[in-house]
């Protein structure tokens, strides 16, 4: 008989010592409640798996686990691009672990109504686990958070549509640029940081002068697609502020989404706009100084070339500081994003001041599910979790921004805290639909290099946001339409529970009112259609 | 209190209770709700017979043959007695079929509205039946001059914007004063249906923050220089730390108050 070839006894072996390791672990695993019924076992799940955040968790549940002997905490974190499969097969077989990271993308109203409970009233209560805080003993869970977990739309914690509360967060995140100081020092002299937009232009010009004098493959900016846009969110932004206050409809200071496309679509701005214009060309001066190739490059290729000392500078999340501090093995540095000044000659005259970011609201919310074995004890456990011994204790390893008042901000994070002194966003072209993202990113590459031309990008790409702008209006009332639909029902529910005791501000006449909004924006969008055709 | 909230919740899939079928439609559980409804007997039993349709309308998949079998449902349930509280219900559904579930000309979907608003004018439903007329006359109706638009839907004041649903009322004026703005229309109306709003008030804490800037900013606008100091004032003294608006609204009460000094 002919033997197997030793490579694929090598390959079988490893397979089945994989699957003995795997099988061993899972059994591990759960032994503890299956030897000990008087055991509580919580399980809590996420999907952020960057440096620091596993370790904060572990030692929070190892301090729970201190204080409740009988309870064992188990953290499950799960990649991201397993996540939402992995999930939507826990939830229906109903194996889904105690706790689950909840993000507004990721769960919509139904898997929320259908899988999680509530916790709007007990955030109302005070958290326990500040009983020794002398000033939060009597405040609310929820006003025991720098924000106060304010009810916007689009936060991970609330659903706008069912009025409830279903999250409670941990941490927050921003934007900022990170530099290797050993580089900025060597070009400029001094390790210090650009105040306006001009100074980090003359930075990156700097660096490179530098890297080309001495022959090093250094360039002044990590890029990628992913890194380039959060660039650019800032400076469009700036750079049209004062526009985007002469197209807010409402009046409210506040240019929505809707009112943005509306007013395109009204001919009221366009790429041509000379604001709009002004933050096109600010990709013009900075443009120059990315890495080569960079549009096609993701951003682990970015934050690559960034450790390994190719690029001086990463404009990325905060939620990579705590990966780029790490393993950096050179000194790291952060700040904002500078922008310009109203008296800036060249980009400031439709520009009010620095962005505010007061607005950032709190992440990693976990949501308790109904299949719990222990809801009680899942629900004590985020207690715990949010409280502001472990929201310090979180912080101060993850890296991440607390989100707890009082809890200080960690020397190494001071560069991350939002900016809350700031002035309202203008006109991001980005912002309007998933398409005009991938619309900005197929022009970019017009707004870089040596022949960079904002009006060249107008030029090109002005027929393409216009059609995926007209579409984006257009799918939003029939997403509207949907959720408008599905409230008929809902407002129906409510109705007979709550008639008995009193309609008014009750939950049925907040989901009307609420109805009514949605509608009211969803009709004037088709008006706006109809009264505004395509150009043949 | 713990264990009583959570713990129920986890009951309430083991032993059904009497509202089930109620609670899992205000709750998006359309599929569910309509097994609830479907599964006890229904014979006289009215309100079960409209959470059959109400459930129904959403169960999914959703189609046009569905719609169709509430449609029936509904106008069997008016039919049978047409002044009780489901009746009234019903009617007020069929309207919303009408108007958002299947294709239908603006001239019977404000019929249908006006049918809810005259049959009951006082019902909860024939509030929201003409807050949703309100907004027909204002978007649905290019055939109208757009004054005759707003002012169409103004007039429907004392049923829409009742005070027995504060919250809907709220809702309604802001829609007026936003509908407006949106025609570029800026005059004392706008600025009065944003007073009415925010007497009635809301407990939406992001709603009425705006509704501060709103006043603010309109009454700026309308030069009524006093009043808008006191709305950005008001605003200042009230906005939540997280507002990104802070700083513009303060700017604009500073500039303003230079202004006219």
């Amino acid at each position: 008989m002919k033997r197997p070839p030793l490579t694929t006894v090598a390959v079988l072996v490893l397979l089945a010592g994989t699957y003995l390791y795997s099988a061993g672990r899972l059994l591990l695993r759960r032994g503890p409640a299956a030897v000990d019924p008087s055991i509580e076992v919580i399980r809590f799940a996420h999907w952020q798996i960057e440096p620091g955040v596993r370790e904060a968790f572990d030692e929070i549940a190892a301090d729970y686990m201190a204080l409740h002997p009988k309870v064992r905490v188990e953290q499950m974190d799960i990649p991201g691009r397993a996540w939402k499969q992995w999930l939507r097969t826990g939830l229906a077989g109903g194996i889904a672990p105690d706790l689950v990271e909840l993000a507004s993308y990721e769960n919509s109203d139904e898997m929320l109504a259908r899988y999680f409970s509530p916790i709007t009233s007990y955030l109302e209560q005070p958290n326990p686990y500040n009983a020794d805080e002398p000033d939060l003993k009597d405040v609310s869970w929820r006003k025991s958070y720098v924000a106060e977990l304010v009810p916007l739309e689009g936060v991970h914690y609330f659903s706008t549509n069912l009025l409830e509360y279903y999250g409670a967060p941990s941490a927050m995140v921003t934007v900022r640029v990170f530099y290797n100081r050993e580089l900025v020092k060597a070009a400029l002299g001094e390790d210090r940081v650009p105040q306006t937009f001009d100074e980090f232009v003359a930075l990156c010009a700097a660096i490179q002068r530098r890297a080309d004098v001495m022959h090093e493959p250094v360039t002044p900016l990590a890029g990628s697609w992913f890194n380039v846009t959060k660039i650019t969110d800032s400076l469009f932004s700036a750079s049209s502020q004062t526009v985007a206050l002469t197209l807010d409809i409402s009046r409210d200071l506040e240019l929505t989404k809707q009112e943005g496309l509306i007013n395109y679509v009204r001919g009221r701005w366009s790429l041509a706009t000379p604001a709009v214009r002004t933050g096109l060309q600010t990709v013009e001066a900075f443009g120059r100084y990315l890495a080569s190739g960079w549009s096609q490059l993701n951003r682990e290729d970015a934050m690559m070339q960034f450790l390994q000392g190719r690029a001086a500078m990463l404009v990325t999340g905060t939620w990579d500081a705590g990966g780029i501090l790490s393993q950096a093995d050179f000194p790291v540095g952060a700040f904002q994003m500078p922008t310009f000044r109203r008296d800036d000659p060249k980009y400031g005259r439709w520009t009010l001041g620095p962005l505010s970011e007061a607005n950032t609201f709190a992440g990693v919310p976990f949501g308790i599910t109904r299949t719990s074995k222990h809801p009680e004890r899942a629900l004590d456990f985020l207690r715990f979790l949010t409280s502001r011994k472990s929201n310090a204790k979180f912080s101060r390893i993850s890296t991440w921004l607390p989100v707890i008042k009082g809890v200080p901000v960690p020397e190494v994070s001071e560069a991350f805290q939002p900016i809350e002194e700031g002035y309202v966003g203008g006109v991001n072209i980005r912002f309007y639909s998933v398409e005009a993202n991938q619309v900005l990113l197929q022009y970019l590459y017009l707004l870089s290099g040596s022949t960079a031309s904002a009006d060249v990008f107008i030029a090109r790409a002005s027929g393409a946001f216009e059609r995926v702008y007209r579409e984006e209006l257009e799918r939003l009332t029939r997403v509207s339409r949907e959720t408008l639909r599905q409230k008929d029902s809902v407002i129906a529910g409510f109705y007979q529970l709550e008639r008995g005791t009193g309609l008014a501000r009750a939950k049925f006449d907040r989901l009307a009112a609420n109805q009514l909004t949605v509608e009211a924006e969803r009709l004037r969008a088709l008006r706006t259609i109809a009264d505004y055709p395509a150009a043949k | 209190m713990v264990v009583g909230v959570l713990g129920a919740a986890r009951a309430a899939h083991a032993a059904p209770a009497p509202d089930d079928g109620w609670q899992n439609l205000a709750g998006y559980l359309f599929r569910d709700a309509h097994g609830a409804f479907s599964r006890a007997p229904i014979a006289g039993d009215r309100p079960r017979a409209l959470g059959v349709a109400a459930s129904l309308l959403n169960e999914p998949p959703v189609s046009p043959g569905k719609v169709a079998d509430v449609e029936a449902q509904l106008r069997q349930l008016m039919a049978d007695n047409s002044a009780d509280d489901p009746a009234i219900y019903a009617r007020y559904l069929l309207a919303r079929i009408a108007h958002l579930h299947r294709p239908a000309e603006t001239a019977e979907v404000e019929a249908a509205y006006r049918a809810v608003v005259t049959a009951a004018p006082a019902h909860p439903l024939a509030q929201l039946a003409a807050g949703k007329l309100a907004l027909v006359l204002l978007y649905q109706r290019p055939d109208l001059p757009v004054p005759e638009r707003i002012a169409g839907a103004a007039a429907l004041a004392p049923v829409a914007g009742a005070e027995q649903l504060p919250e809907t009322a709220s809702s309604y004026y802001r829609a007026l004063a936003e509908a407006a703005l949106y025609y570029n229309v800026l005059d004392d109306r706008v600025l009065g249906w944003l007073q009415r709003a925010d007497a009635i008030g809301t407990h939406d804490i992001m709603t009425a923050t705006s509704l501060r800037i709103q006043l603010a900013e309109v009454a700026r606008a309308l030069g009524h220089r006093e009043e808008a100091l006191g709305y950005y004032r008001q605003y200042l003294a009230t906005a939540v730390r997280t507002d990104s608006r802070y700083l513009t609204a303060k700017e604009h009460m500073t500039d303003l108050a230079k202004e006219t000094k």
